[in-house]
């Protein structure tokens, strides 16, 4: 589990992975997958998140929420 | 990895260079040939006439006298456990011919001389008009009338010009197509009936493309025992993890019985910093470049086999202004890898200095774990002279 980023989806507005699942497709660090319909994240990759904003850019219901915990 | 003369040879011969009739023993029971024989040991370094490795025997009794008084000695400290026996082919003439890199123009380049079987690198002190060295584009490549070139500059002429011109093109192919480093002929002999043949030489191929190379490497087999430094578990585990992942480096380590560990890179700066914590008394751990923008995952657990060494306590993190290395994710893999050691980055990190890119992000993480940080501010030699202070001598 990372220490440094949470990656939050917003599974009431989030249109899943047949309908959409740009952010599976788009991340370069394998965050997101599919768990069966639902869009979920790999903790474990979630330390190698580069804050590059892909996700965030593509995702067309502002589903994705970047938490930076070091921020805090 | 540099290749033995006799395996050197073997590539010459593949690539219709000539070679001397010879074999490999590695027991002076094999040894058959009843003509005037030099018997040359096997081991990896130069300047083996003068150490006493090459011996010459007039028959078979002499030559296996030769081969005995080699096998199982040590020549520059190096042990030997083979010999290439070959005949002795009378000479006339001696040339020198290499392929090797030219560091400050950073292109290939081929050097010549009508003076072969010398320190090539005393005859360019003392006599450099006798050598002519010419650097080519390796996108271009090298044809064969640039070897005309050279060898003609060189003052070769008549009936030689074409085949020696021929043999240094063939050299340099090799050079290409193996990935050497260096591949050399010194000396190239004239025989008494006008033909030139490789006496001596050696082919260096660069560690980073041994992967093209697989079949070779699997030919060659494993260096012996005492020819090359063996890696240690702790470095075999290192270069474990730098393959664990493609992104950056993290993983070449050079294990040392220091208290220090340290993760250093930059453009040199590994060095600089491993040659200033020493300055300053420190006792380093180990040796390890990072760099390329190695993966938060590989960096944590670099940190991890670190701090899993007996008597390593603490680590420096020292690297040259970065630009293609994010700040932020080695700060993470750096925090990270102490944190599920067991111990607190506050009083584990001794320095984290790297400057660079999203150096503001990373000082943020640092900052919130307690991690002495500094920024390009301050030099390397400071930054190694902090963490000495803070590690104990």
């Amino acid at each position: 589990m990372s220490i440094f980023i949470k990656i939050k989806i917003n599974e009431k507005t989030c249109k899943g992975f047949s309908e959409c699942g740009e952010c599976v497709k788009i991340c370069p660090v394998n965050i997101f997958d599919k768990k069966e319909n639902r869009i979920i994240t790999i903790e474990v990759n979630e330390d190698e998140c580069t804050l590059c904003n892909l996700c965030l850019d593509k995702c067309p219901v502002d589903a994705i929420e970047i938490e930076k915990l070091y921020d805090k | 990895m540099r290749l033995y003369e006799f395996e050197s040879k073997k590539i010459f011969q593949t690539n219709n260079i000539p070679i001397p009739k010879g074999e490999v023993v590695n027991s002076v029971d094999k040894i058959q040939t009843q003509t005037p024989s030099v018997v040359k040991a096997q081991i990896p370094s130069g300047g083996r006439g003068k150490a006493g490795g090459v011996l010459f025997g007039k028959d078979l009794s002499e030559t296996k006298e030769k081969a005995k008084q080699l096998i199982g000695n040590k020549i520059k400290n190096f042990p030997v456990s083979k010999v290439l026996i070959e005949e002795h082919v009378q000479i006339e003439k001696e040339l020198f011919m290499a392929a090797t890199y030219d560091t400050t123009r950073k292109l290939p380049v081929v050097i010549f001389s009508t003076e072969g079987g010398v320190d090539i690198e005393e005859l360019a002190k003392t006599h450099p008009e006798k050598i002519v060295s010419r650097s080519f584009d390796i996108l271009k490549g090298f044809q064969e009338h640039n070897a005309r070139e050279i060898v003609a500059d060189a003052g070769v002429k008549g009936n030689d010009l074409l085949p020696v011109s021929s043999i240094l093109f063939r050299l340099v192919q090799v050079f290409l197509k193996y990935d050497a480093t260096l591949a050399e002929i010194n000396p190239l002999g004239k025989t008494k009936d006008g033909k030139f043949i490789a006496l001596d030489g050696h082919i260096e191929i660069d560690d980073d493309a041994t992967y093209r190379h697989k079949d070779l490497i699997a030919e060659l087999g494993e260096r012996e025992e005492g020819q090359v430094k063996k890696s240690t578990e702790f470095e075999k585990k290192a270069s474990e993890i730098d393959k664990m992942d493609h992104r950056g480096v993290a993983g070449r380590m050079i294990e040392f019985d220091g208290n220090l560990g340290l993760l250093i890179g930059g453009g040199g700066a590994s060095l600089t910093s491993f040659d200033a914590i020493k300055k300053y008394g420190g006792k380093p751990a180990n040796y390890c470049e990072i760099g390329g923008n190695p993966s938060v995952f590989k960096v944590k657990e670099l940190v991890k086999l670190l701090l899993s060494k007996k008597g390593i306590n603490k680590i420096a993190v020292i690297m040259n202004v970065v630009s293609n290395t994010r700040v932020d994710l080695v700060a993470r893999g750096v925090v990270k890898g102490v944190i599920e050691s067991g111990k607190k980055p506050s009083e584990t990190i001794t320095v984290f200095r790297i400057p660079g890119a999203w150096e503001d992000e990373g000082f943020k993480i640092l900052k919130k774990y307690g991690v002495p940080y500094c920024d390009r501010t301050v030099s390397i030699d400071e930054a190694a002279r902090m963490a000495v202070e803070r590690a104990g001598k």
